[in-house]
């Protein structure tokens, strides 16, 4: 059976990289995933994201509890099951956080930071912990769904993180160092560059790593990026990766089709559409999710005007004309037969199927399209069978 | 030559048999339950009987068949299906006891698009026995109800329980039973229309729903001004694939 055998390494960053956050002496940020998490890390603050925590409810299903918490104060349960799944674990005072990593709790924030690039909900998910730990929050709110970056938003966006300089001195205690924040943005960059290495492996076939094992394999680029950690592990796990290409080991031994998965993963579900897919010799080879932490435009010599570039230019931030650009170039490059279009029932930012793009992205490539409704946390909405039928047919669809 | 088509569905399952000029030679329904033993006696007994060449397994329950030499979703086994019949670029509509399907059929057969629903059952069979049941109408008189109403007030709730209650307030207005009957077909149309499809092509309307409630014919017709076609049997379409599928399948092999 195939192993990615850097996964035993991976375990052991994530445990250490949870167990400093217990630790640390140092201040704690709470960042959003593609928020400003270089800049933090240039005042000395360890970063801890709640996106992983919302992912971390959704994989052990742990968010179907949590869920029906946060909609009785209010935070309904059709609005982002991260949020909701995420409120309600700390209103119980309960989290997989325990059993996976040993800590009891998210850990307390000395400051709280958020970007809009992805979507506005994280500003009231973070807003609400502000509340609960009477704790600072601010923001970075870019201009969105753009066609372009074009220089007025990136100097928008630049005067929006200088901006934040003052209050991680206030709250760090160390004066901003430019050099340093160069350094933390350099070490980003290589390891984005890496983990875009190590996703593009599988353009090759049989590929060696599956959009379900990337979703996992993800884990340092979102938590630890902007440290030697994340470099060290991307450079072992793309290593590995790189011989299996050579040696023609992949995830699937014979590929009857290439899949492409658009919008967020469901959690809870991975392992049944792993096996599903694979069950019909399906690669799910490339994906927009897992694509989403590479950072290309980061440059050391302009940290500031290249942290906006990079982090206003991400997928989720622009107009269905450049996505659907973006998708076109992925789909030729990974040789893709078929998209799943997940349309996450409480992530309208993250779903991409809702303005006719199937229809165009079938049109323009004729490739096949799909749309799969579900949620990222919330298995309530997400049929097994119906899906099964769905995606079944549309393997049928590219094998006919 | 005999074919054995299988589709094992939510509510019902249909057998069916061809031969290798795909005449009909049997052909059967029967309640789906899991602990149906009936269902395996049958297969056990027609495959022997009929010297079964190759078979072909659709519907909920397809994996359920563990001798059927293939297994298709029930939209690929719709689209052989009308296909043998109407060898034509089509619309196909399957309402089912759970679901609805529409697609995009070729006219050799390949699935070109579909849709079908997942997260709710309205505008089912499910859904009209559901609502049936709270307005007393018997779900097989419906048809010759709906025939006589002029009426065109329709369920605005596309939810099987909220109908319900809608369908009580039309109740305690006094509304006919054939007026009940046609706003529930109006509501299952209206479900339709949601649903991309390409009107200039001709439609058929195909699954249980079809053969138990013909006059969705007529809604449909006068709602969309397009022509619709109920095969013979539509309950037996998605067997008939499966057992076209099993046929073609044979003979290429």
């Amino acid at each position: 059976m195939y192993k990615i055998n850097a996964s035993k390494e991976l375990k052991h960053i994530m445990k250490n990289y949870f167990s400093d956050l217990k630790n640390s002496p140092k201040p704690i940020a709470w960042c959003t995933s593609v928020g400003p998490a270089e800049l933090l890390r240039s005042f000395g603050f360890e970063v801890y994201f709640p996106e992983n925590h919302g992912a971390l409810l959704g994989a052990t299903r742990k968010a179907m509890d949590t869920i029906p918490v946060a909609s009785k104060i209010g935070y309904p349960s059709d609005i982002c099951s991260y949020l909701t799944a995420d409120i309600g674990s700390h209103i119980q005072k309960s989290s997989p956080l325990l059993k996976h990593y040993g800590l009891e709790s998210p850990p307390r924030p000395d400051l709280i930071v958020y970007n809009t690039n992805q979507c506005r909900e994280v500003q009231d998910w973070f807003s609400y912990f502000g509340d609960q730990f009477n704790c600072p929050v601010s923001g970075i709110v870019p201009p969105r769904h753009l066609d372009d970056v074009k220089q007025a938003d990136i100097d928008n966006v630049s005067s929006q993180f200088k901006a934040l300089v003052p209050e991680c001195e206030r709250i760090s205690g160390n004066t901003f160092d430019i050099d340093k924040f160069r350094h933390t943005l350099r070490l980003s960059k290589e390891a984005t560059y890496l983990w875009k290495k190590v996703l593009e492996t599988s353009k090759n076939s049989p590929a060696p790593i599956s959009f379900f094992d990337a979703t996992i394999h993800m884990g340092p680029i979102v938590v630890l990026r902007g440290t030697e950690t994340a470099l060290d592990y991307y450079n072992l796990l793309l290593d590995e990766l790189d011989v299996n290409v050579v040696n023609k080991t992949g995830f699937l031994k014979k590929e009857s089709s290439r899949i492409y998965w658009e919008g967020m993963p469901i959690w809870g579900r991975l392992r049944f559409l792993s096996e599903l897919f694979a069950q019909h010799n399906s690669a799910v080879v490339a994906s927009t999710y897992c694509n989403s932490w590479i950072f290309d435009d980061f440059d050391e010599r302009k940290p500031f005007e290249s942290s906006a570039l990079a982090y206003t230019t991400i997928f989720i931030n622009r107009s269905e004309k450049a996505k659907l650009k973006t998708l076109k170039s992925l789909i030729k490059d990974f040789r893709i037969d078929g998209v799943i279009f997940h349309e996450a029932k409480t992530c309208f930012n993250n779903s991409n199927s809702r303005f006719g793009m199937p229809r165009k992205l079938k049109d323009e490539t004729g490739v096949e399209t799909l749309i799969v409704e579900g949620d990222l946390c919330d298995l309530r909405f997400f049929s097994e069978e119906q899906s099964t039928i769905k995606i079944e047919t549309l393997l049928e669809q590219i094998s006919s | 030559m005999h074919f054995l088509g299988v589709d094992i569905g939510s509510l019902y399952t249909k057998l069916l048999i061809i031969n290798s000029g795909f005449e009909v030679l049997y052909s059967d329904i029967f309640k789906t339950l899991a602990r149906n033993n009936k269902r395996d006696d049958i297969l056990s007994k027609l495959i022997k009987e009929y010297k079964i060449d190759y078979s072909c397994s659709t519907g909920y329950g397809r994996k359920l068949m563990k001798s059927a030499n293939i297994v298709k979703t029930e939209l690929y086994c719709a689209s052989a299906g009308v296909t043998q019949l109407a060898p034509i670029e089509k619309t196909i509509i399957d309402i089912g006891g759970e679901d609805i399907k529409l697609l995009k059929s070729g006219a050799n057969a390949k699935v070109i698009d579909f849709y079908m629903n997942s997260k709710c059952a309205a505008g089912t069979g499910a859904f009209i026995t559901e609502v049936a049941e709270r307005a007393e109408l018997d779900v097989a008189d419906m048809s010759r109800l709906a025939a006589s109403s002029k009426s065109v007030k329709e369920l605005n709730s596309f939810c099987t329980v909220f109908a319900k209650t809608e369908i009580m307030k039309w109740i305690f207005d006094d509304t006919t039973d054939e007026d009940l009957a046609k706003g529930i077909y109006i509501s299952i149309a209206n479900r339709i229309q949601k649903i991309p499809a390409d009107n200039s092509l001709p439609v058929f309307l195909i699954g249980g729903v079809a053969r138990y409630h013909p006059f969705l014919k007529n809604i449909l017709e006068e709602k969309f001004n397009i022509k619709v076609t109920i095969p013979e049997n539509p309950q037996l379409i998605n067997a008939f694939g499966a057992a076209c599928i099993a046929r073609n399948s044979f003979v290429n092999k």
